[in-house]
């Protein structure tokens, strides 16, 4: 078992870290050896969309996952306090600038992947918000609103996939030639008729069910997409 | 903001995807406030990895934005391999991590040369959001 991060954050305005994050950790583990194959150290770029408390980007920097070589590791939230949650979480785990961790740690304040040049991403990482709702919530309008901001975190509009739609739409921009992304679905989005679709849509996808497992009243899974 | 991380930015909006002037964002250099920070480590193979990555143009472009004429307008030729590193490679290897990971951005401003629009770095963190009209 690799270590866990130490994570304290205000839960009132970041998602508290819940069974959908260890089972994101969990598949991250498992994959460890197949990550360190598929790149052999020659990397750069790690993107975590949504990072929240920051667990599983400074879980990833932590056991240098995916490689010794290091990464620039870009955490991606729409809401402010998750990045400054992230970046407590990083140095609460001695992630920033500390010896023995070879990756340079970045939080950027965006609706997903709209402001990254394209074809750079190797590992993308996203626990998003996946429970159906009528609709996406609006961004709040100031920092301060605080309870809105936690509604984004968690639905994910019309079958819950409003939101991993448009990043799975936006994979083949988004990844670098040899990329990988690890995305978690509950049930009710109905990830393997999807999956089925995506890969007879264009068979150079390559998607793999990684991790399962029962939460509560949800079934939650991890996928990984990358090309053949 | 790493002065890197300007090389992995382009504009949010969606319509500036198909100009050529969406990426680098042009820094204005007067109201961009630049902190070094020592502590941060060195990592040969990790700036081998990035600089293959990189945008020679670009940096050369924002770097000069922010005040720093110095950088030769063609990237640098390393060995794949940091074994292979000569003592000279490791100076000019040095040097880029002074200015791409050590040097941040902590107060500034980014814009479009596209559409014009204005992105914020406060506290160290860039903002990519757009308005809801624009979005
Ligand atoms: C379910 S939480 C996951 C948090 C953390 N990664 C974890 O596993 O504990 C979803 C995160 O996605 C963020 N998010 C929601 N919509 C987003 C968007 N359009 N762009 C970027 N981040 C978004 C939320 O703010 C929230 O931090
Ligand atoms: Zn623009």
């Amino acid at each position: 078992m690799l270590p866990t991060p130490y994570v304290k954050c205000d839960y009132e305005k970041v998602y508290e870290p819940a069974e959908d994050s260890f089972l994101l950790l969990d598949s991250l583990e498992k994959d460890l050896q197949f990550l360190q194959t598929r790149f052999d150290g020659n990397l750069a770029i790690v993107c975590e969309l949504g990072p929240g408390s920051g667990i599983v980007t400074t879980f990833m920097m932590q056991n240098n996952i995916p490689s010794h070589n290091g990464a620039l590791y870009l955490a991606l939230d729409i809401n402010p306090w998750a990045l400054e949650g992230t970046l407590q979480t990083a140095t609460l785990n001695n992630c920033i600038k500390e010896n023995g961790h070879s990756g340079y740690l970045e939080p950027v304040q965006s609706d997903l992947t709209t402001g990254l040049r394209d074809k750079q991403v190797d590992l993308l990482v996203f626990n998003p918000p996946y429970v159906p709702a009528e609709e996406v919530p609006e961004i709040p309008d100031t920092k301060e609103n605080i309870d809105q901001w936690l509604d984004l975190a968690l639905l994910g509009g019309v079958d819950g996939m409003e939101i991993t739609g448009k990043v799975l739409d936006s994979l083949e921009t988004v990844l670098s030639p040899k990329g990988v992304a690890y995305i978690l679905f509950c049930a009710r989005n109905k990830p393997e008729q999807l999956v089925q679709k995506i890969m007879q849509e264009d068979p150079s996808w390559d998607i793999e069910l990684i991790e399962h497992r029962k939460a509560g009243w949800e079934v939650l899974s991890v996928y990984r997409f990358m090309h053949k | 903001m790493k002065v890197l991380t300007t090389n992995f930015l382009k504009c949010s909006v969606k319509a500036c995807d198909v100009s050529n002037d969406n990426f680098p964002l042009q820094y204005e250099g007067a109201k961009c406030q630049l902190v070094q920070n020592e502590n941060i480590e060195f990592n040969p193979e990790f700036m081998l990895n990035i600089l293959e990555r990189v945008e020679w143009d670009a940096v050369v472009r924002v770097v000069s934005e922010l005040g720093n004429a110095g950088l030769p307008t063609t990237k640098p030729e390393l060995p794949a391999d940091a074994d292979q590193l000569s003592e000279e490679d490791i100076i000019i290897l040095r040097d880029l991590h002074t200015l791409l990971i050590q040097t941040s951005i902590t107060e500034g401003e980014m814009k479009c040369r596209n559409c014009g629009h204005i992105y914020f770095i406060k506290n160290s963190i860039p903002n990519l959001l757009l308005p809801p009209h624009l979005a």
